[in-house]
């Protein structure tokens, strides 16, 4: 009925010129379904990420099921179950600079599980193994870094980066020396087929005790630091059990850090601690956006702001300032019902999507923070979001068992 | 004096000589010319004669010398013979002669001529008010005395059309009576009213075949306009003769005028009378409105010499009843003619307002009669209240008040008197209704609050009657309180307007109530135009604001293109259809594209390409869905969850209509529930509605999925003290849709497809090629290569199929078993009546106890509209279940019920209506059979119930005052004898076969009869 309403409108609109009619035509366009709707979990499905290169997409369930997807024929590749089914996955997670050819699952049984990805499936075993004994709902985070397009947009040129990388390590100057032959490849926007992934990785993950953070390295299997960590000698440390659980952490490495991780990590009483781990005892900043538990942080490609979502009807794009580090509230987007469990960023820094509680994908313009599209086609709270690394594709994850592929606003090329 | 009166006697007494001269001359003539002669004689003494056309004539050489030989008096002799003979008895002595011997032997022989010389003339040239009193007694002569009766009463009948009509007697009978100061006889008024008696009763005389021109619609016609044309002579006669008329008493002519009118009116011909006189009054009310508005009016209306009449005319009529028949007929057509209230004003003021200060029975028959017994449009309800109740000339097109108010106050008390009782509501017909309560309010209206509070019981008998209103189940009446109501409201309290109806918002109150409005119609089309130049006019805003907007943010550079873009839209035809959605969105969207054009000048990327999509939103999915039954009921019990009872009703419905097993089990819970839950406090404002709409479907699909169970719980609940009245009803319309569909359940079986068993293998294909069969638009069969081994068995094809027509895609998800049009193509839709099994369940328990009264329940008194319901479910039950057996046998039952007197003879129409339409059913469920049957077999039961029912229908016919009610038992009889020529049908062939089987018929079937009524008369059947 609208329809020919519109139809109707259009035609007689049609002898003042076809821009009318095309923006008519735009203002008012549908929203897209799914491209393609990933079946086959049999429990919540948790978490999505994509492979960095290839047309993969990995999916984790409640039921510790870890499937691979291929995302040009949308049939599953394998799948296998990584955890126990009693605890379930909470996270799955790649990254190039981890190696092309792992996944990382996270559990609620207290570990998480580094896979090499064989022809036709995963490992029987897991190449890494964390037991971090941790038993809550924060998904972990791999290291993100400015890559390099997002720099050069920015005027950075790699060679600061590896000046910088030069005291990149506490530990390891040789690590760093690796690191920095790493950035280099990386920044020349060469995604590198090796199968293993160089140097030391790492990933932040809520603690034991579940108000630290607590970074591991990936390749050892060893803690790093906690944050903030437990007092030593006279430094002056704060203590942020009154902040209540650790919700969300994302963990990243900005150009201006000299080659140090930061650390961002949203508490259960809506506030964000910003930690530098050279200063483990005292976060960068702190500050409280939202007035319920923080559930999602996403850092942008260039490390200068992100979003973060939260159980109250709030969405916070923020900005960085590394000089002089601090953390400001770039636009603030009130939600008509609460509760955003996952947060993405695409690559190319253009849009960004929420996951929501109330069934619904949401797409952002993230210059802007204006509403671009609202998503409905979970039937069931929405668990994560997340892009593929060429911006094309976009998964969502939800409760009621699918994966829903998008494409929405693909970039040019 | 003395001379001229002995003068007198002698000439009287040659009249008289002559007169019996001529008599004897005729009586013994032997030829026609003799009687001729004999006439003219007379004649020739009397009247001025045309001897010419006379001669002309075929009379006899003799005779005519002797005519031509007759002396011609002067002048003044004839007058005063005429005077002698018309006043005196010679006129009715020969004028006996002439109508009846002469007509009857001897006028068919009168040449024409000599007819209306010496014949006619006699009549014509007459004192009219003298040839009437002899003509009209002939009209009703017998054939006594040997004479042709026929010819007789057609020659009287002739001339009384010459006299009266084509020579305007009447008019000539009112000259006369005028003229009788200086004449010689006086006439008295009884004379004066026994002419007019006369005349009026000329048409009723006249024979069947009487001339059309007397026929009494014709005859009145001619009459009214002969003696209105007096009303007009007079301007010019008596214009300098004003003594005439400023005498206080009426004179004789104006009092013959007037005894004539009422005679008419007595004689049901006011109609005729109005349509002649309305036109002249408002005409002549017209021309003095017109003409000089400026002075007062009410002197310029009594000095026009031509109001005289007017003013005096109803003075003249003396009788009561011709005065209430002139004045409604007067009503009825200025309101065809479309007089303004202040000509109908005038009009009422000329005519009746000497009257009515003088006359009470006047003064009752306008305040009382006009306004409480009889009903008019509301219109002249208006006029009759300006003129006799408030008094004082109107304002242009509304009520004006005047000085004195005793007379509203009283008025207005004798209405709600009458308005206020529940009597008159239940008895009283739909017009009146409609009519006493508008006048009721439209004196209302003119009352203020300080008048109101003086009065004593006003305010207390508005209320009673409102109340008593309110509770009526018909929608007009419910109507017509909610109108007084607020009227009464803004007299009290004019800034805060009652509405009892959320139908009538509008200020102005329709007092008709919408019950005769011819132009309703353009009111409708009016009002919805208006709308739309409002919607247009408020999407020509929207932009206007967005277009502020945009200006503050300081985009100067599209400003002039868009100001341009509005005005366009200002100047458009309002008549367009516009939609305001596309309208705001057009603006929206420029806005989006500066934006991101200034992005893109601030930043580098492109973001042009990042329109939005819709982003309306809603939350409808995100509702938690009640997916069990039970879950429903703990929903709808929880009273304080408005948004969760709503959302249980919305899937009620369909989850009960599912079917599930545990079906049976919740049903009396789920029944109770739904009767129970106040869904319409709960519902959102406006949306009561509907949510009484989804409860009351709910229940349906209830009793149609599940009937035992839920019957069993809502006939408690229907007689149960914890459930209102509106449940009650509920329970009742649920019943009754439930019946009705059970009724027309239909249920689907499938198509017996025929195929052949034994394919046949065209000669053309190859064996091992799959048929060709299978949905059109199929791809021809393609062998598909292998890629394995060449030692393989098998060959492989595949062709494409459409898509079927009713399959929908969206997005990437393809819906599998969806119904394809063509699935339901093959199979057969089979209506069948689930109902009659369950029709005890239905009608059994709710008709025990209707008639105990119990605590809350009192369905014979106070709760009416549930009996009526109750019964107009029964009858439904009854239909649904008709030329099943079950209807036989729930008959008796239900016969029973209405039989009994306080249901068949309730006082309020709704239950006399719900009987009727109960009775019809029932005659039609029955089987003709099974009351052929019934008769045969003695069933008294059954007999006497329908024989009742025949009784009890002509009963209501004749005597009950809803009009409805008479209609609807006009059908009951239509049925009843349809019913009982079938069922006599029914019965001959059952004779028949008791005669093959050579079985007497039981001597017990005289004991029941059925009337069948057909043009012959009653047929009884025994």
């Amino acid at each position: 009925m609208a329809t020919i309403v519109k139809l109707q409108h259009i035609s007689s609109f049609r002898g003042k010129g076809t821009r009318n009619l095309i923006r008519e035509g735009m203002s008012k366009r549908p929203t897209p379904d799914p491209v393609a709707v990933l079946r086959g979990h049999r429990a919540s499905v948790m978490d999505a990420s994509f492979h960095p290169s290839r047309p993969l997409l990995f999916t984790g369930s409640a039921d510790g099921e870890l499937r691979i997807w291929d995302t040009v024929q949308h049939r599953t590749v394998s799948s296998a179950c990584v955890h126990s089914a009693a605890h379930g996955i909470i996270c799955v997670a790649s990254s190039p600079f981890i190696g092309a050819n792992k996944v990382i699952s996270q559990g609620r049984d207290g570990t998480v599980k580094c896979w090499d990805i064989e022809d036709g499936g995963l490992s029987r075993n897991p190449s890494v193994t964390i037991k971090t004994n941790t038993y809550h709902f924060c998904k972990l985070s791999l290291v993100k870094k400015p890559s390099a397009h997002a720099l050069q947009a920015e005027g950075h040129s790699y060679h600061d980066e590896t000046e910088f990388r030069g005291t990149f390590d506490l530990e390891s100057l040789d690590d760093s020396k690796e690191k920095a032959e790493r950035g280099l490849t990386e920044c020349s926007n060469v995604v590198r087929e090796d199968t293993h992934a160089e140097g030391p990785n790492y990933v932040a993950i809520a603690g034991e005790l579940s108000h630290e953070v607590e970074v591991w390295d990936l390749n050892t299997a060893e803690r790093l630091v906690q944050l903030p960590q437990s007092s030593v000698g006279g430094s002056p440390n704060i203590s942020t059990s009154e902040r209540g659980m650790c919700m969300a952490v994302q963990a990243f490495l900005p150009t201006e850090s000299q080659g140090s991780l930061n650390v961002l990590a949203g508490y259960e009483d809506g506030s964000m601690l910003w930690w530098d781990i050279r200063h483990p005892g005292v976060p960068v900043t702190s500050i409280k956006f939202h007035s319920e538990p923080v559930l999602s942080i996403s850092i942008d490609e260039s490390c200068r702001g992100g979003i973060s979502g939260a159980a109250d009807n709030k969405i916070v794009m923020f900005s960085l300032d590394h000089s002089m580090g601090s953390c400001v509230v770039k636009k603030e987007i009130s939600l008509e019902r609460p509760g955003i469990s996952g947060t993405s960023i695409r690559p190319d820094g253009k849009i960004a999507a929420t996951a929501g509680w109330d069934h619904r994908v949401r797409i952002y313009n993230y210059h802007k923070g204006n509403a671009l599209a609202i998503l409905k086609y979970h039937h069931a709270t929405c668990n994560s979001v997340s892009y593929s690394s060429d911006s094309k594709l976009m998964a969502s994850a939800s409760e009621d068992r699918t994966v829903a592929l998008w494409e929405l606003y693909p970039p040019k090329t | 004096m003395e001379v001229a009166s002995k003068r007198r006697r002698e000439l009287e007494a040659a009249v008289l000589d002559k007169v019996g001269e001529v008599i004897s001359a005729v009586r013994s003539a032997q030829r026609v010319d003799q009687v001729i002669c004999a006439l003219h004689s007379l004649a020739v003494l009397l009247f001025p004669l045309d001897y010419s056309s006379l001669l002309s004539g075929s009379i006899d050489q003799r005779y005519r010398d002797q005519v031509l030989s007759a002396k011609v008096p002067s002048e003044e002799e004839r007058w005063e013979w005429w005077q002698a003979f018309y006043h005196g008895a010679a006129y009715p002595t020969l004028a006996r002669v002439l109508l009846l011997d002469v007509a009857s032997n001897w006028l068919a022989c009168f040449p024409l001529s000599a007819r209306v010389h010496v014949y006619d003339v006699f009549f014509v040239r007459g004192l009219s008010s003298e040839v009437v009193q002899t003509l009209v007694p002939c009209l009703q002569q017998n054939a006594s005395d040997g004479h042709d009766i026929n010819y007789v009463l057609s020659n009287t009948e002739r001339l009384l059309v010459h006299c009266l009509l084509e020579n305007d007697g009447v008019l000539q009978m009112a000259r006369e009576f005028c003229r009788s100061e200086d004449s010689i006889s006086e006439w008295t008024k009884p004379t004066v009213a026994r002419l007019a008696q006369m005349v009026a009763s000329i048409p009723d005389k006249a024979r069947l075949r009487a001339p059309v021109s007397l026929s009494s619609h014709l005859f009145f016609k001619q009459i009214t306009i002969q003696l209105l044309s007096l009303a007009e002579k007079r301007d010019e006669k008596v214009l300098d003769k004003v003594s005439f008329f400023s005498k206080s008493d009426v004179d004789d002519a104006l009092q013959f005028v007037g005894e004539t009118f009422s005679r008419i009116c007595r004689r049901g011909s006011a109609d005729v009378l109005l349509s002649e006189i309305s036109p002249r009054i408002l005409r002549h009310v017209q021309s003095l409105l017109s003409s000089d508005i400026d002075s007062a009016v009410i002197d310029v209306f009594e000095a026009h010499p031509g109001s005289q009449f007017w003013l005096k005319m109803i003075e003249a009529i003396k009788d009561v009843y011709a005065v209430e028949r002139i004045s409604e007929q007067l009503l009825h057509h200025l309101v065809t003619e479309h007089a303004s209230d202040v000509e109908a004003y005038w009009i009422l003021w000329l005519l009746f307002h000497r009257t009515i200060r003088h006359q009470t029975s006047v003064r009752s028959m306008f305040v009382d009669k006009f306004v409480l017994w009889k009903t008019f449009p509301i219109c002249c309800l208006r006029w009759i209240l300006q003129f006799a109740v408030l008094e004082c000339p109107p304002d242009s097109n509304s009520l004006t008040k005047g000085h004195s108010i005793s007379g509203l106050v009283d008025t207005l008390q004798r209405l709600l008197a009458v308005w206020s009782k529940k009597e008159f509501v239940q008895s009283a017909s739909m017009e009146q209704q409609t009519y006493v309560s508008a006048a009721v309010g439209l004196s209302l209206e003119k009352m203020s609050k300080e008048e109101l509070d003086e009065t004593k019981d006003v305010m207390h008998l508005i209320l009673q009657g409102v109340s008593c209103r309110l509770e009526s189940p018909n929608h007009l009446v419910r109507k017509m309180a909610s109108g007084v109501a607020l009227v009464f409201s803004k007299v009290i309290d004019p800034k805060n307007p009652l509405y009892l109806d959320d139908s009538c918002s509008s200020d102005i109150i329709d007092w008709e109530f919408g019950l005769a409005t011819p132009d309703k119609g353009n009111l409708d089309t009016s009002d919805c135009t208006e709308k739309d130049v409002l919607k247009s006019k408020a999407s020509i805003l929207a932009p206007e604001s967005d277009f502020n907007h945009t200006a503050n943010r300081g985009m100067s550079n599209n400003v002039k293109s868009k100001t341009k873009k509005l005005s366009e839209f200002k100047i458009a035809d309002p008549d367009e259809i516009i939609d305001p959605v596309t309208l705001n969105n057009e603006p929206v969207s420029d806005i989006d594209d500066d934006d991101d054009n200034a992005s893109e000048n601030s930043e580098s990327s492109s973001d042009s390409s990042l329109q939005p999509y819709d982003l309306s939103d809603d939350d409808t999915d995100l509702k938690r869905k009640f997916s069990q039954l039970v879950d429903v009921v703990g929903a709808l019990r929880k009273s304080d969850d408005a948004d969760g009872v709503e959302r249980a009703l919305d899937v009620a419905e369909n989850l009960v209509r599912a079917s599930p097993d545990e079906l049976r089990h919740v049903a009396s819970d789920l029944v109770r529930t739904l009767v129970q839950v106040r869904c319409s406090d709960l519902a959102v404002e406006g949306e009561e509605e509907s949510a009484e709409d989804k409860r009351q479907r709910a229940l349906v699909a209830l009793l149609v999925t599940c009937p035992f169970e839920s019957l069993d719980t809502l006939n408690k609940l229907l007689y149960s003290p914890n459930v209102d009245i509106s449940q009650r009803i509920m329970i009742l319309d649920v019943m009754t849709d439930a019946a009705q569909e059970l009724a027309n359940a239909k249920t689907v079986k499938p198509k017996h497809r025929t195929g052949s068993l034994i394919t046949s293998i065209s000669e053309s294909q190859p064996w091992f090629l799959p048929s060709g069969s299978g949905p059109p638009g199929a791809t021809s069969w393609k062998e598909i290569s292998d890629t394995g081994t060449l030692l393989n068995w098998s060959s492989r094809y595949e062709r494409e199929l459409p898509s079927k027509s009713g399959q929908i895609k969206r997005g990437k998800t393809r819906r599998w078993s969806l119904r394809s049009s063509s699935v339901q193509e093959n199979q057969m839709e089979w209506s069948h009546n689930k109902f009659p099994v369950h029709a005890a369940a239905f009608m059994l328990p709710a008709m025990q106890g209707f008639d105990k009264k119990r605590h809350g329940v009192d369905l014979l008194d106070r709760d009416f509209v549930v009996l009526g319901k109750l019964i107009y479910m029964l009858g439904v039950c009854m239909k649904c279940a008709a030329m099943h057996p079950e209807a036989s046998a729930l008959a008796p039952p239900l016969l029973d019920l209405l039989r009994s007197r306080e249901v068949s003879h309730h006082k309020e129409a709704y239950v006399r209506r719900a009987v009727l339409f109960a009775a019809s059913c029932i005659l039609v469920a029955l089987h003709p059979s099974y009351v052929a049957s019934s008769l045969v077999e003695g069933n008294l039961e059954v007999s006497k119930g329908l024989e009742w029912v025949r009784i009890w229908a002509l009963h209501v016919v004749e005597s009950d005052t809803d009009r409805e009610c008479y209609t609807m038992a006009m059908t009951c009889l239509q049925l009843h004898s349809e019913m009982a020529f079938q069922a006599s049908r029914a019965l001959e062939s059952v004779e028949t076969t008791f005669k093959t089987r050579s079985v007497g018929l039981p001597s017990n079937l005289s004991q029941g009869t059925i009337k069948i009524p057909t043009h012959k008369g009653n047929i009884d059947f025994v």
